[in-house]
């Protein structure tokens, strides 16, 4: 049953992302968060990182939602892969 | 509100990596005692969607965006400890795969979104009663917002004392955006956090019974324990 439950939830969280996707382009893509703001009005630039991450979100409708089932999939595994490493005790 | 590498002082961060270690170590214990194996699947679900929902950003007003942080559902669904473990994997892969969030600065990013978001997020939705249980989800969301970003001012302010300027910002700037933009992006994480928690209790209630140890209810028993 919760497996189940959790192919359905699945499937409505990519559902949902897709289409939050497209409002995202259409009102958000060019503002910055909270702290990006609060980084414009002290006159803070974002530093160079100490390491460079191997992909971005993209700026692009495409790549925002390739890279979002991607994301999605690697924390699924790894959540899952935690929680059976950390919570077999719990049975 | 995911902090860059290079904003920080250097002791700062160190500090946060100090305390998301040890509080991991904690949560770590916690989860191997109280985490259900039947509770794998929800919680690998709900870390996934948390990580896309939080790529949505939604416009707050003055150029500015929010986006949800996710860490107060994930609380109340799987009780403190298993939230912090939900939020800890989601920004670790937010940095490492997708450079949102510095290296250095990740255990900060722990601390205001992941440790204090949960904490708050589990115990004031605790406080409420059960007939209470969507405005305390109210509450308790914005509330984890706001406290998580009034901690991130405190640290920019801190960085930017520590350092005579050369990290953080002045907290005459820090305070007052931080906290004010982030009580209005709280709403937002308030208004999505109560509609998931709406939509759960009326097609699938247990997942709220068993994050709330409802006595008798046959779905609690072996749950998560979420007492503290």
């Amino acid at each position: 049953m919760v497996e189940r439950r959790s192919l359905l939830a699945i499937a409505g969280i990519l559902v949902a992302f897709a289409a939050g996707l497209v409002l995202f382009f259409i009102f958000s893509a060019p503002y910055g968060d909270g702290l990006e703001r609060t980084m414009e009005h002290g006159g803070v630039e974002e530093p160079e990182p100490v390491y460079h991450a191997p992909l971005d979100y993209g700026d692009s409708y495409a790549v925002a939602l390739v890279m979002g089932i991607v994301g999605f999939a690697i924390v699924l595994g790894s959540a899952f892969l935690v929680g059976k490493a950390f919570g077999k005790r719990g049975r | 509100m995911h902090i860059p590498d290079g904003l920080m002082a250097p002791l700062v961060a160190a500090a946060g990596w100090l305390v998301a270690v040890a509080v991991l170590a904690f949560a770590t214990r916690r989860v191997n005692r109280d985490l259900d194996d039947r509770r794998v699947p929800l919680m690998a679900v709900l870390a996934a969607g948390i990580f896309v929902a939080q790529m949505l950003n939604f416009p707050v007003g003055a150029g500015t965006t929010g986006h949800l942080v996710g860490a107060a559902l994930a609380a109340m669904l799987l009780g403190p400890w298993g939230g912090m473990a939900v939020m800890m994997v989601i920004l670790t892969i937010q940095c490492l795969l997708f450079g949102d969030g510095g290296m250095t600065a990740l255990g900060l990013n722990f601390v205001n979104m992941g440790l204090i978001g949960c904490l708050v997020g589990h115990y004031v939705h605790r406080a409420f009663p059960e007939k209470y249980r969507i405005p305390g989800a109210f509450a308790a969301a914005w509330l984890a917002v706001f406290l998580g970003s009034l901690a991130c001012a405190l640290e920019l302010s801190g960085s930017y004392m520590l350092s005579g300027g050369s990290f953080g910002i002045a907290p005459a700037i820090a305070l007052p955006a931080m906290t004010v933009y982030h009580a209005i992006i709280g709403v937002g994480e308030a208004l999505i956090t109560t509609g998931v928690l709406a939509y759960l209790g009326q097609v699938a209630p247990e997942m709220l019974r068993m994050s709330r140890k409802v006595p008798g209810s046959p779905a609690a028993a072996g749950e998560v324990r979420t007492d503290g």
